[in-house]
């Protein structure tokens, strides 16, 4: 297990290197100057060019092959090395250093994505086992059609949908953002609804649910969906197999068979597919952020690209990167505590 | 005689199929949606009566979809006909966007554009990352080992954000750059699936029998693992169709697909944006023509599933 997880995580870190270098050479890539971008069209090239100096954007990419005694002088390097030291550089136009930026940022991300994860369980798990129980009913049309819809669904004209719908027509719920001008909350944990709770600021607390809804919503279907026919098959699967017979003929009640018998193993996969999902969702939902202007990891890379900000989207894409491959480690390792069959060597 | 005996007991194998095929259901929604978008792509130029970019009339800027007139009075009152007097029930049956173009026309042509992304887009990868996969599998060795690490990398970043990268690259968005960019960000998943099943095929007898006869590597390759290993690249390929469209209207939706005036639905949910509180047409049909395509495809997807591979159904 431990030579597993060693093995594991050593392949994480290749990975981050190899997207560390496909980010770095892409954002260079990308046509613009952002040194133009910040001083503005009519800076006069002298100072643009003091100011890639200063940034050191003159300096080769990653090996300096025309000093040969200071190699590694180069951008990619330094990167790296400020990096492990946990500087990721500053944001080229906010000047605020990309490190604690990303501190504020993923914890809306987190919110968010929990909050989709919440409602996909919610709708999608009784959807699933209803399905499965009262198979070939109404219901589980009711449910199969709901989970196709669902996986078919852009999310991004569903974000337009509710929020015209509940925000503008019925006027329920805030069309967009994370918290209502107003109120403001000291974070602990940087999850607006339970620093609320946690600070006794229940209307606060209120306030910034109702902002979460709608977006969890339209970033929760397609996970909801997911979760339904993962859910629906797996629980037939099971309850075709020789114990669950076993269980009724020793006379246990549908009930105690259903729960304790055939649910907890058929979850076994929902949870594989449910931490996937969270995995994904923990990577920025570029769309659902920027459709709702929440402040999260999406709609910030979002920003960072149109405007060439070079630290900031090496730092959010990597850190992204680093959040997905890390959750999918421990989707895979969790299976050895749910099915004491799995083993890793 | 011996005509007489033979006869009888053969049966093509697209019975087989075509059998598979009607006892699916998804299989013949997805068809029959898929069939319908694939006449109303063709048909677009023919049953139009405006032009889905040019066509542009002030006096009914944002108007409401034509057929409610039958019960909405402002409605009605707008699609009178000055002339004649006559209610014109059928003028726009979706409503008209900011510019006063017919909604309706818009989204069947854009049927269209969606078609070729998604079409292009999905051989484009499927044929790329087949290929790699092939080699990756039958080769092993260093090469498996590079692709892998390269597929890794490129399924770590987010699918989107890795799609916005590579259309800010090019610096050209339009309808080419995010057919490249979708088809792209697709290449590793057919890498994978495609290097898996070369990897069982592989070692199956007749693959060696081929070795064994002499057979070349090429021949190997392309006479007996390739037409062997199709059928689940085939299926990806129906889901792929559907993953495309979405992707390429989310690139349009945040201005890095197709460039208005084309009418593209996710361009056209973007310019949207300004308008559909007052005018939730603008937003609604877009919209549901990108739910059905992708609806239609992924159903299909599953119904191809069930007729070539019915061992894999569940």
């Amino acid at each position: 297990m431990a030579a597993y997880i060693f093995r594991r995580l050593l392949r994480t870190l290749l990975v981050m290197v190899g997207i560390s270098v496909v980010v770095f050479a892409f954002v260079r890539s990308i046509p613009g100057d952002p040194a133009v971008a910040m001083l503005g069209e009519r800076a006069t090239p002298e100072a643009s060019a003091r100011l890639r100096e200063q940034l050191g954007l003159n300096q080769p990419w990653f090996i300096n092959f025309k000093d040969p005694a200071h190699l590694f002088n180069a951008q990619y390097p330094k990167y790296v090395g400020a990096l492990l030291q946990g500087d990721l550089g500053n944001g080229i136009k906010s000047q605020i250093p990309v490190a604690s930026e990303l501190k504020n940022r993923f914890p809306a991300t987190v919110e968010l994505a929990l909050g989709a994860i919440i409602f996909a369980l919610l709708i999608g798990l009784p959807a699933g086992i209803i399905a499965a129980l009262r198979r070939n009913t109404v219901w589980d049309n009711l449910a199969t059609t709901v989970s196709l819809v669902g996986v078919s669904m852009p999310v991004f004209w569903l974000g337009l949908l509710l929020s015209w719908f509940f925000a503008v027509v019925l006027g329920w719920l805030p069309p967009s953002s994370r918290l209502g001008i107003g109120y403001t909350i000291v974070p602990i944990t940087g999850l607006d609804v339970l620093d609320g709770l946690l600070r006794g600021q229940f209307a606060a607390a209120w306030d910034a649910l109702r902002h979460l809804i709608l977006p969890s919503i339209a970033l929760g279907t397609i996970p909801m969906a997911i979760t339904a026919r993962i859910t629906r098959n797996s629980l037939l699967e099971v309850l075709g197999q020789d114990y669950v017979r076993t269980a009724r003929a020793k006379g246990l009640s549908p009930r105690s068979v259903t729960l304790k018998h055939a649910l907890r193993n058929a979850l076994l996969p929902v949870v594989t597919v449910v931490g996937l999902q969270m995995g994904a969702l923990l990577g920025g939902a570029v769309l659902t952020e920027t459709i709702f202007s929440w402040p999260g990891l999406g709609s910030w890379l979002y920003d960072a690209i149109s405007l060439r900000d070079y630290p900031v989207i090496q730092g959010g894409v990597i850190f992204a990167a680093l959040v997905v491959s890390l959750v999918n480690l421990l989707v895979d390792l969790s299976y050895a505590f749910l099915d004491p069959r799995i083993q890793y060597a | 005689m011996t005509t007489v005996t033979a006869a009888p007991a053969r049966k093509k194998p697209e019975n087989i199929l075509w059998r598979r095929f009607r006892k699916s259901t998804p299989g013949k929604v997805g068809a029959i949606i898929v069939l319908v978008f694939v006449a109303l792509a063709l048909l677009a130029p023919l049953l139009q009566p405006y032009d889905p970019s040019t066509d542009i009339d002030y006096r009914y800027r944002l108007a409401p979809p034509s057929v409610s007139a039958f019960w909405d009075a402002g409605a009605k009152e707008k699609y009178t006909d000055a002339v004649s007097s006559k209610v014109l029930y059928f003028k726009h049956p979706f409503g008209t966007d900011n510019l006063g173009r017919d909604i309706a026309t818009r989204v069947l042509h854009g049927a269209r554009v969606s078609l070729q992304i998604g079409i292009f887009a999905t051989v484009l990868a499927l044929v790329s990352g087949s290929l790699l996969g092939i080699l990756a599998g039958f080769y092993g060795g260093w090469i498996d080992t590079a692709l892998g690490y390269v597929s890794d990398v490129m399924l770590a970043f987010p699918s989107i954000l890795l799609a916005i990268g590579i259309v800010s690259i090019s610096n050209r968005p339009g309808l080419t750059t995010a057919m490249i960019a979708v088809s792209v960000v697709q290449i590793p998943i057919y890498l994978r699936l495609a290097r898996s099943v070369v990897l069982s095929v592989r070692e199956r007898e007749f693959v060696q029998a081929a070795s064994a006869l002499g057979a070349g590597q090429g021949r190997t390759i392309f006479k007996h693992v390739l037409p062997n290993s199709l059928t689940p690249l085939i299926v990806q390929g129906a889901l792929s169709i559907a993953t495309a469209t979405i992707e390429a209207a989310a690139l349009g939706f945040i201005g890095l697909g197709a460039q208005p005036p084309t009418p593209e639905w996710g361009t056209m949910l973007a310019d949207s944006r300004e308008y559909y509180t007052q005018a939730p047409w603008t937003m609604i049909f877009p919209g549901l023509a990108i739910l059905m395509t992708v609806l239609g495809f992924n159903l299909f997807g599953d119904g191809l599933r069930d007729v070539l591979d019915p061992r894999s159904t569940q």
